[in-house]
């Protein structure tokens, strides 16, 4: 019993490792708010713990991961705050660190991502989540496992979401 | 081409979004290990609660049942017949509500339509369930109004503050509660018959 424990927590801890940074990313998807987004990633963490020992290989980890994130982000945009603080209100602690070193392309690149963010955040949560999934180079079919829909679904739904974020991003230009 | 540039683009900008630290995954690891924990130690708590107040019930009845009224018999019994009527709902209301069929994000929103839907019907027994234990209880101290009236008369006071208690909180809890949370639960409803929409393609703007 303890040994399957030591082995789950070995397992959550290297897919924290892997896939943490992606979790924070799609976290990015559901919520605006710095602290209370923090509270999400933790509230996904948990659900892959409590997940964890169910999970016999039938899809791949990246798979397993992704569908909790989404599943998660989903309850999460119903019990989320209805006042929203918006964008430029983000923490500067959290703003992403960019190495790159000219602060004109720096300013320049930020405000690209929280234009491109915004406009992922407007679209309906469905066609959200393809948008996010496409973004972190998932295919088709991987989506379509993500998700419980057909290939083909996937491929009609990602063109009009795609067409949504652009016709979103230039209304944000 | 131009298509998969502007994917590129788009994929840059997002996978730079965050770039956690060492030390904030450490961090990070500290808190979800903490949240971990406390939600071991709630739901272990959850249980025994349950568990007590399952226990409190069923001596309470038993206490009941030694009182010389018929009154002590109906309320025993009745309170027994109530918390068995009351699990015995939830478990069949709430049948195949508790896992996915499938393990996707759709199969999740369906179980959340169901989850929803079960609540709502759930409530609305749990509002006639209430409204035929205030009759049962009304009746109840009609046929033993011999006895209670007799001590209604020499305590007046006590009982009509039992009576307020009793009889009027429970129809403003009922119509109060029950309406918020169903106002609640149809809007949940609304919100995840809209994301299914949404999945199937449909009223998209």
């Amino acid at each position: 019993m303890s040994e399957r424990r030591h082995e789950l927590e070995a397992q959550f801890d290297r897919i924290l490792s892997e896939h943490g940074a992606a979790i924070s990313r799609l976290a990015f998807g559901y919520e605006t708010v710095a602290s209370v987004r923090e509270e999400l990633v933790q509230d996904i963490a948990l659900a892959i713990w409590q997940a964890l020992a169910h999970f016999r290989g039938e899809c791949s980890e990246r798979t397993f991961v992704y569908r909790i994130a989404h599943n998660r982000g989903l309850s999460h945009v119903w019990k989320r705050r209805p006042a929203h603080q918006p964008l430029d209100d983000i923490e500067e602690s959290e703003q992403p660190i960019d190495p790159r070193p000219h602060p004109d392309e720096q300013v320049a690149q930020i405000d690209q991502r929280e234009r491109l963010m915004s406009a992922i955040q407007s679209l309906p949560v469905a066609h959200r989540q393809l948008i996010l999934l496409m973004l972190e180079g998932l295919s088709q079919a991987q989506m379509a496992e993500v998700l419980g829909i057909t290939e083909n679904n996937v491929g009609v739904r990602l063109n009009r979401a795609r067409n949504m974020l652009k016709d979103a991003l230039g209304a944000r230009a | 081409m131009i298509e998969d540039r502007e994917l590129d683009a788009w994929r840059e900008q997002w996978t730079s979004v965050a770039k956690p630290s060492a030390n904030f995954q450490r961090d990070f690891r500290r808190k979800v290990q903490q949240r971990i924990k406390r939600h071991n130690r709630r739901f272990v708590l959850g249980n025994i609660l349950t568990a007590i107040a399952f226990l409190g019930i069923l001596i309470f009845a038993f206490y009941m049942r030694h009182q010389a009224t018929w009154m002590g018999t109906g309320w025993s019994t009745s309170v027994c017949a109530l918390v068995f009527v009351a699990v015995s709902l939830r478990i069949w209301v709430l049948r195949r509500t508790w896992r996915p069929e499938a393990q996707s994000t759709r199969a999740f929103v369906e179980l959340w339509h169901k989850r929803v839907e079960a609540r709502i019907r759930l409530l609305r027994i749990s509002i006639y369930l209430s409204i035929g234990w205030l009759i049962f209880c009304a009746v109840l101290m009609a046929v033993n109004w011999p006895i209670i009236g007799q001590d209604f008369r020499a305590h007046p006071e006590a009982w009509v503050a039992l009576l307020v208690v009793c009889v009027l909180m429970q129809p403003v809890m009922l119509w109060y509660g029950a309406g918020w949370l169903r106002h609640r639960k149809l809007a949940e409803l609304h919100e995840v018959k809209q994301i299914l929409d949404e999945m199937d393609g449909k009223n998209v703007p």
